[in-house]
């Protein structure tokens, strides 16, 4: 290469690049221009689709009818009214959860009526005492052989050797709710007992249940006779049994036949023989009602802030005891401040046990405190009620600082990460809060302070210096963090995530902020603010959020009007799509993000849930294909399909989704033209099904 | 590197078919027998939930704490099958011994996760995230490691998990399928032909201009047909290949079904369950021995239904922490701390033992009563992923993590 053009070749390589950066520059400055004034720049949607945006953000999804309703009722009313559940009456579910009295329950009556194995071990070791009332004796007493048959199958499976694996209902005893597929027991598979059709698996398990059927012949001959029996002899015929024919008897009607069990039994009756027979079904109720709640409460702002705070807050049903606590944990520490002020929701879940459970703040023991130094406190004398520790006890006895809890207050559930903290904010939080701990949390124990675990001096947190005053110093902390403006920043933003979307205009966040900050925090008024906002009313809001599996299971059953009995169903759809209720293990809670949700099982799992619930063969699920369309049902398949296209998805459907709906309405298991039909009635909940697995109803 | 090879698949696939509309499943499956063993690598992790009793898997018969600190649950030095004349074998691995032989199979011993929480929700969740101590991390070192290469011909199976929800292993980035039952991964029913909903929203996905959707949509009816076409209800495992009954033998063999079926998966994840033995662990019968039997024959079996397959392949075996070297009141075993892991693959340079043995005496042990761990667990993963799966870029894949350089290596791979 001559010497001479090189010059020239690095001068048009220097040329070039400057360009480029200029322009990049420009870029980046116009970027940020539109940026800034977002509010401003970005259209409104139409006002057309005000309502059905409004009725997709703050509800579980559009119910047929309720377009009209609120635009009869006035929007902004229909807003601020679901501001204030309490004035809003819902008695219609009130009912429905009537017979779930273990929703009513306190954490230590969950306890007494669903006996854990350490109850069980306490009244075996004569620690405990059997209760009195027969029911709960018979419970007892059932729980007890159960538990007694586990411990004699574990020693004779260790004596014999070659026998099959281990025993899955001892792990499923092993403090694994039902709703959790996949921990550390495993093995028993919830969903696949109580889904119908939809997963088939001729697996071990299923060949496992042929057998046990195959040997109950003898026994189902004489439970079939119970079956006839009018629900309270039912009853009583099985609290006068031997424990031994229970047990058999739980062992014979297992999953989904222990509802015939208990067919039309009072509440109480049904309990008691599902605490005796499948008492995981009985701490179900909790998923159950989540649903029930999300799909026909009337308060439908209050369900999705409890939803949003309890995954904010979350908690893992699935850790020990955190089983009997998360009840309480929803219905007294999230609900009551779902649209109330932060620093009441975060004060209240740092002192619930569901809480102080799940992150091991319970046994945060100071360094220096009395407890480390000295042990725990000797009861001389008492030593029936209170045994002294056992050796290994002992050992396994916390006996330093925990910083769990203290990480994720300020990581997931006030400043945020990038909020401004370090490291040593984190250890001097976790002292602050040492002392913070539960009474017998296997027992369904209360929080409870313990002086002699905290640690003494003053402490130093985010600058600032707590001196020594015990209990009161987390109080002060909590405070402090819950009106920092990382918080307000940390919480705004993802609200703003959750109602508008993934990624929401900085503007927005700010505004809402501010009124955090102005307002102590007040959820109602943030809310209020972005509401007034135009970034929430742009039209790149509308359907820009994707449905959790949740969410779009909750907004499919309000889309079809179904009428639920029974919930279970649903709850194991749940487990399928990765999201089951109450069973989130890291404290990171949900995403509500796009991508953690949209991959090719779960696309698979909606498609497959919205055929089957909209043709009716959902168990425990009524539904009505043709209550879908308001006024006289259409014979002709292309009016069905707009009303249904207008019923499900406010007629706000694409060109191409409508087109290729359209081109199947010939198909005859579509058109279901049979030949004796003489109205040829077209196939609605097939149509419905296709509109509700669609790419548009994907979308909120 | 993949992505050319893949595309001149497909435009020879043309070439020979002589039309544009060829879905790429039927690209793939024209190749089959080519593509399958050259180039596909394969990382399969197989979880022990529970926390396993390495001590009882792998057994240190050499050394005389061992049968001191169990009385009654030791494996008899005369029981066990040994490997190197100071491990040995549960007797009820004995499907594991010709893997050991044929040298496929390694075993790091006194591996495990520098964290020492004991508590299963916990460890679990920090094996799976692959970041001991930090709860926040979203997504699993499962992921991260095939994650970042962007491949636009990527197959929907690239990461797959035996389960009715996708473990935490595999959450992240790169799609992920979880199914407990491949033949279930259909819409509307399964069966030799699409149904007529499965046809309706794969041209409802395939025009949608919903750019997120189109694209799943597109992966999945991909998938759907890829899987249709591999016919899994007339899948009949290699002979050899016998899988015990039990929930895990049908993961592995579906598993192996898939890679069989070449629908380009790189990693897989399955689990087995049922390893808390506090109360009556058993020694040579028992509860250790039943469920050691089915996690041996199940990986042996998988081993020999991949044939040939094998050797591109590397199965690594983990579990959350191990148990107290001592046994308990009830003739079992506490939650402890180190465990064993077992590597096996055609690379794999087995046969023989790798880590450092922390020894059993009692001031040898983790706080006095446990196994220590003198290999973290993401040292054994890293080669893995380095050197097989080929990402090089280990500070993505394990946060945090200071000891994923080379000379970290336990060299297993060579």
């Amino acid at each position: 290469m001559p010497a001479a053009r090189k010059p020239l070749i690095l001068l048009g390589l220097i040329l070039l690049m400057s360009t480029a950066v200029l322009f990049a520059i420009d870029k980046k400055s116009k970027a940020k221009h539109a940026d800034s004034t977002a509010s401003a720049v970005a259209p409104p949607m139409e006002d057309d689709k005000r309502i059905v945006h409004a009725l997709n953000r703050f509800t579980f999804g559009v119910r047929p009818g309720d377009v009209d309703r609120v635009k009869a009722e006035g929007l902004d009313k229909w807003f601020d009214e679901q501001l204030h559940p309490e004035k809003i009456d819902d008695g219609a579910l009130e009912s429905r959860l009537a017979p779930f009295r273990t929703l009513k329950m306190s954490t230590k009556e969950m306890v007494e009526n669903f006996p854990p194995p350490q109850v069980l071990k306490a009244i075996e070791n004569g620690r405990m005492s059997m209760p009195r009332d027969p029911a709960k004796k018979a419970v007892y007493e059932s729980r007890m052989a159960a538990y007694q048959q586990r411990q004699q199958n574990k020693e004779d499976k260790a004596a014999a050797g070659n026998a099959a694996v281990a025993d899955p209902e001892m792990s499923a005893a092993k403090a694994q709710p039902a709703v959790v597929t996949q921990s550390v027991g495993d093995q028993k598979d919830a969903s696949q007992e109580v889904s119908a059709g939809n997963e088939p698996a001729p697996t071990a398990e299923q060949r496992k249940q042929q057998k046990q059927r195959e040997d109950a012949m003898y026994a189902d001959l004489d439970t079939d006779r119970l079956l006839k029996l009018p629900p309270d002899d039912r009853y009583k015929a099985i609290l006068k049994m031997p424990v031994e024919e229970r047990l058999d008897l739980a062992k014979t009607y297992k999953g989904p036949r222990a509802m015939q069990l208990v067919d039309d039994m009072k509440p109480e009756q049904r309990e008691t023989v599902e605490a005796m027979i499948q008492p995981q079904a009985v701490l179900g109720e909790l998923a159950e009602a989540k649903l029930l709640r999300a799909i026909y409460s009337n308060r439908q702002l209050d369900e999705v802030m409890t939803d949003f705070w309890f995954n904010h807050f979350n908690v893992f049903i699935g850790k020990g005891p955190d089983r009997y606590m998360v009840s309480a944990y929803e219905r007294d520490v999230i609900r009551p401040h779902a649209l109330g002020k932060f620093k009441d929701i975060l004060a209240a879940t740092a002192k619930s046990p569901a809480m102080l459970f799940y992150l091991d703040n319970w046994q945060s023991v100071g360094p220096h405190s009395e407890l480390a130094l000295y042990g725990p406190q000797r009861f001389a004398g008492r030593r029936g009620r209170f045994p002294r520790p056992r050796p290994q006890q002992a050992k396994n006895r916390p006996s330093g600082l925990n910083e769990n809890y203290a990480r994720e207050i300020m990581e997931l559930h006030t400043l945020g990460v990038d909020g401004g903290y370090t490291q040593k904010d984190v250890t001097e939080l976790a002292k602050v809060l040492t002392g913070w701990t539960i009474e017998r949390p296997q027992l369904g124990g209360e929080f409870k302070f313990n002086e002699r675990a905290h640690e003494p001096g003053a402490k130093y947190v985010l600058g600032r210096k707590i001196g020594e005053h015990g209990e009161k110093e987390g109080e002060e902390m909590l405070d402090v963090l819950a009106h920092h403006p990382s918080t307000a920043k940390f919480i705004s933003r993802k609200l703003a995530m959750r109602f508008v979307s993934d990624n929401p205009p900085q503007a927005l966040v700010d505004r809402m902020a501010e009124t955090f900050l102005k307002k102590d925090g007040d959820i109602r008024e943030v809310l209020r603010t972005m509401f007034h906002s135009p970034e929430f009313w742009a039209a790149d809001a509308y359907r820009a959020k994707m449905k959790t599996p949740f969410e779009f299971v909750a907004s499919a059953a309000r889309a079809s009007g179904a009428d639920i009995q029974n919930a279970l169903p649903l709850v194991a759809t749940l487990n399928r799509m990765g999201m089951p209720l109450y069973a989130m293990q890291p404290p990171t809670g949900y995403s509500m993000k796009a991508e953690a949700w949209v991959n090719s099982s779960a696309l698979l799992n909606r498609m497959n849930f919205a055929l089957q619930l909209a043709s009716g063969r959902l168990p425990g699920t009524s539904l009505d294909p043709q209550a879908l369309i308001p006024g006289p049902a259409p014979a002709d398949p292309q009016a069905a399909l707009a009303a249904l296209e207008q019923s499900i998805l406010a007629g706000d459907v694409s060109s191409q989704t409508h087109a290729v709906m359209q081109k199947q309405l010939g198909d005859p298991q579509i058109s279901q033209r049979k030949l004796d039909d003489a109205d040829k009635k077209p196939n609605y909940g097939a149509i419905a099904g296709l509109i509700m697995g669609s790419p548009e109803f994907q979308r909120r | 590197m993949s992505i050319t090879r893949r595309v001149f698949l497909k435009n020879g696939a043309l070439a020979i078919v002589g039309t544009s509309v060829v879905p790429s499943f039927l690209t793939r499956a024209v190749y089959a027998a080519e593509t399958a063993a050259p180039g596909a690598k394969r990382l399969i992790v197989l979880f022990q939930r529970g926390a396993a009793d390495g001590l009882n898997i792998v057994v240190p018969h050499g050394e005389q704490a061992y049968y001191n600190m169990r009385p009654s649950i030791a494996i008899p030095r005369q029981s066990v099958l040994d490997l190197d004349g100071f491990f040995g074998l549960h007797p009820s691995m004995s499907a594991f011994k010709p893997l050991w032989d044929q040298k496929h199979l390694a075993i790091v011993h006194a591996a495990g996760s520098p964290d020492n929480t004991r508590s299963h929700f916990d460890a679990q969740d920090y094996m799976e995230s692959g970041t001991p101590g930090v709860k926040s991390t979203e997504d699993g070192w499962l992921n991260r490691a095939i994650a970042g290469v962007k491949e636009p011909e990527a197959s929907p199976f690239r990461a797959v998990a035996m389960g009715g929800a996708l473990p935490r292993t595999l959450a992240g980035s790169v799609p992920a399928v979880a199914m407990s039952d491949i033949r279930a991964f259909a819409v509307g029913g399964r069966g030799p032909k699409a149904s007529v909903a499965s046809n309706t929203f794969e041209a409802m996905y395939e025009q949608s201009v919903d750019s997120v959707l189109h694209g799943t949509g597109n992966e999945t009816f991909e998938a759907v047909k890829m899987l249709r076409s591999a016919d899994p209800e007339k899948y009949s495992p290699a002979v050899g290949a016998n899988y015990p009954n039990g929930r895990f033998g049908d993961s592995l063999r579906q598993v192996a079904q898939l890679v069989k079926a070449n629908l380009g998966v790189e990693v897989a994840f399955a689990d087995i369950g049922g390893w808390d033995h506090h109360v009556n662990e058993g020694n040579v019968q028992g509860q250790i021995a039943n469920l050691t039997r089915e996690f041996s024959q199940s990986i042996a079996a998988l081993w020999t239904d991949l044939g040939d397959l094998a050797e591109n392949t590397v199965v690594v075996t983990m579990s959350e922490f191990g148990r107290t070297a001592r046994e308990n009141g009830n003739r079992g075993t506490d939650h402890g701390h180190a465990n064993v892991m077992f590597v096996l693959g055609g690379p794999v340079k087995g046969g023989r033992m790798y880590g450092r043995w922390p020894g059993l005496q009692p001031e040898q042990l983790y706080e006095g009563r446990d196994l220590a761990v003198t290999t973290d667990f993401r040292q054994v993963l890293s080669e893995s992923v380095a050197n097989h799966l080929g990402n090089k870029n280990l500070a993505k894949v394990f946060p945090g993590f200071d000891k994923s350089t080379p000379k970290d290596f336990l060299k297993y791979l060579g």
